[in-house]
């Protein structure tokens, strides 16, 4: 009865052409950065108001303590705060929901031909989306406090494409041990409430000791909320060493992210 | 003919997990780790090779692998040794609701679920059309999925899956959803995919599913391919040995059991089973709790399965039957279907069917009793035609059903309309 494989005839599977591979990516990443955004606000009241509002709300926050109860001296502060507070939301926004994003979704995980590797992308994306859209309210706070725009606003799709891949490094990274250790969500809080605190969002970098400088700028956050201050707040050039070195090590950390994340997911369906 | 899936020499090692799914970091500094877990073989050493165009089944009981090889055949998950290698697009009819989203909207399902399943926007936009036309849901295709009755969403998510074009096809268990046009519906789309040369691999419970729809047929036992040819041959012996399997771990010598009704249990003839856990009584009972042999047609009925397993046994199904004197089946229900397993162990343990309306009509019937091995694989303890039940009322006739009727007369007005106009 045992009818054995007839063995010879060598075949491979024949995969799509890269063109249509790509066409197929980016219709797969649309569509799912678009779900994830409806499903947001789909049954709120004030639907995409809420991207914004909640950024508001911390930095109506900031600029009172640190304006008013703790005055720290910052220039324009709405705007500086407002820069550190953006870009931080999308970092550990991102992360949170990466942690989640491969154990929420077994049943995409278990289906045939879905690429998993795409859901940290998913998450990184939509909360960059989210990022982009307070931008305007940003806008009108520096037309408010009278700053120019200068020219190097054209720097800024850089700065976020390097924030972008340092974030999506994490996530991979995040993604693929929270499967297997569920401890990571808890450790993950701590770390970026942590992080928070080292990251200059509502303080100049400049107030840490100078002893401490050196350690306090391997942060690459750090070194990220600076070049986002220096488009829009001091209309200059990011500083281009540091913005490398954190190019160089996010580039670094999503090879080993994704490497890690694409090795672990073949043991994914296992663990869900 | 070129081979579209060879799969060779296929083995995956699985972990038989505790009560917690993954580990925790606590587990980890306390030495818990990997060491401790047992392992056991999901897949052995499968081989085999389906050529294209042609239609395979997979059969066997729950945990036979079926499930596996389908999912490691579809590129899920890594074996622990052999290959697989499929030639052509893949698709799949698997957990169809996956990717679905209660607060979408069909249309944005559509496009989503679409997607997923691999095709483009494109795509997806050229079938929209012949998508919402075969799920059947024009006039709701812009509400929310939330506001869909299960089989809509069911219909929604086959229609989604069905438009795309794969050249091998996977399909576990989907065509058990749905009322039974829809049901058929599903089994023409497949057949179509068949016509079209789309290899198809499928895993059914449904006999009669295989015998339709598969060319051949691979039958899993433990992990391992226990034939593999023809489907009318293998379906057969398949079905055969599951027969056996309850006859030769039938006990020979057991006492005769007499029971309180004067009915005797002999084993072989209205008694088969292992006897591995027994049924020990049996109790009809009316809605009110009294002990019945009779009840009128439309009233409750409560069946009380009292058990004794003498070794441990695993989550048993327990299962009931109503049938004619002429063994005909009337009604057949069970705890697997229901979703509920009976606690593992060993020792005395009990059940209760509680049947809302038995809207059967008036007669001579059974109340047949079984505990089965949690995968079907073979029977513990079964009763046939022991326990009498006579229902009363309902309409004589040939029929076996008598739900909850009423005739009304009513004039035709078209007719009294023209018998007056005639009448003038």
């Amino acid at each position: 009865m045992h009818i054995l494989p007839q063995k010879g005839d060598a075949m491979a599977s024949r995969p799509l052409p890269i063109a249509a591979q790509l066409i197929y990516a980016r219709d797969l990443l649309r569509e799912l950065v678009s779900r994830d955004m409806k499903i947001r606000y789909k049954r709120s009241v004030l639907g995409i108001a809420w991207t914004m509002i909640n950024p508001l709300m911390q930095i109506l926050i900031f600029t009172f303590l640190f304006n008013r109860v703790l005055p720290l001296n910052i220039p324009h502060y709405t705007v500086f705060v407002f820069c550190g507070v953006l870009a931080w939301n999308w970092f550990q926004t991102s992360l949170y929901l990466a942690a989640g994003g491969i154990t929420e979704n077994r049943d995409l995980v278990r289906r045939p031909g879905f690429p998993v590797a795409v859901l940290p992308v998913v998450t990184v994306a939509t909360n960059m989306l989210h990022f982009l859209l307070s931008l305007p309210i940003l806008l009108v706070c520096i037309l408010i406090d009278g700053l120019p725009l200068s020219p190097a606003v054209a720097a800024f799709p850089l700065v976020l494409l390097v924030q972008f891949g340092l974030t999506l490094g994490l996530a991979y990274l995040i993604a693929a041990t929270h499967v297997f250790f569920r401890d990571v969500q808890h450790i993950l809080s701590i770390g970026l409430s942590l992080l928070f605190y080292l990251t200059p969002i509502f303080y100049t970098a400049d107030r840490v000791p100078a002893e401490y400088q050196q350690l306090y700028l391997l942060n690459p956050m750090a070194q990220l909320v600076s070049a986002y201050r220096a488009i829009f707040l001091q209309g200059i050039w990011p500083d281009g060493g540091a913005l490398l070195g954190v190019a160089i090590f996010a580039v670094a950390l999503f090879a080993l992210g994704y490497t890690i994340f694409v090795r672990a997911s073949y043991r994914f369906v296992e663990e869900l | 003919m070129q081979d579209a899936i060879v799969v060779d020499g296929l083995s995956k090692r699985f972990r038989r997990h505790g009560t917690q799914p993954a580990r925790t970091l606590k587990d980890l500094l306390l030495g818990r780790n990997m060491r401790r877990s047992e392992y056991f073989w999901g897949l052995r050493d499968v081989s085999f090779s389906v050529a294209q165009g042609r239609t395979v089944g997979f059969i066997g009981p729950n945990g036979a692998g079926k499930s596996t090889l389908m999912r490691l055949v579809g590129g899920v998950g890594l074996p622990n040794s052999g290959k697989v290698r499929t030639v052509g697009r893949i698709g799949a009819l698997l957990d169809l609701g996956s990717g679905l989203h209660h607060d979408l909207t069909g249309r944005e399902n559509i496009f989503v679920g679409g997607i997923i399943a691999g095709m483009t926007r494109a795509e997806v936009a050229r079938r929209f059309d012949a998508i919402v036309d075969f799920a059947e849901l024009e006039a709701f295709i812009d509400s929310p999925l939330r506001t869909y009755s299960t089989g809509m969403q069911m219909r929604l998510a086959f229609a989604v899956a069905a438009h795309i074009d794969p050249q091998i096809l996977l399909i576990d268990e989907v065509l058990a959803v749905g009322d039974l046009a829809f049901k058929q519906k599903c089994l023409e789309r497949i057949k179509k995919f068949k016509a079209q040369g789309c290899t198809i691999v499928l895993v059914s419970h449904e006999s009669s599913q295989v015998r339709q729809l598969c060319d051949e047929v691979i039958w899993l036992r433990n992990g391992a391919v226990n034939a593999h040819g023809p489907t009318e041959l293998v379906l057969n012996q398949y079905i055969t040995e599951m027969e056996d399997e309850t006859r030769r771990r039938t006990p020979t010598q057991a006492p005769t059991m007499r029971l309180p009704m004067g009915t005797e249990l002999r084993l072989n003839q209205n008694r088969f089973g292992s006897l591995e856990t027994q049924i020990e009584a049996v109790q009809l009972l009316s809605r009110r709790g009294y002990e019945v042999i009779e009840i009128d047609s439309g009233d409750a009925l409560q069946v009380v399965i009292a058990y004794n397993a003498l070794q441990a046994v695993e989550a048993p199904i327990a299962s009931v039957s109503i049938s004619r004197p002429d063994g005909s089946i009337c009604y057949d229900t069970n705890t697997a279907i229901a979703g509920q397993t009976l606690p593992t162990g060993a020792g005395p343990g009990q059940t209760v069917l509680q049947i809302e309306r038995l809207d059967l009509a008036g007669g001579e019937y059974f109340v047949n009793v079984g505990l089965h091995e949690r995968n079907w694989a073979y029977t513990y303890d079964y009763h046939w035609h022991t326990y009498p039940l006579r229902i009363v009322g309902g309409p004589g006739g040939e029929g076996v059903l008598c739900p909850p009727q009423q005739w009304s007369l009513e004039a035709r007005r078209e007719a009294q309309l023209s018998a007056e106009v005639a009448g003038q």
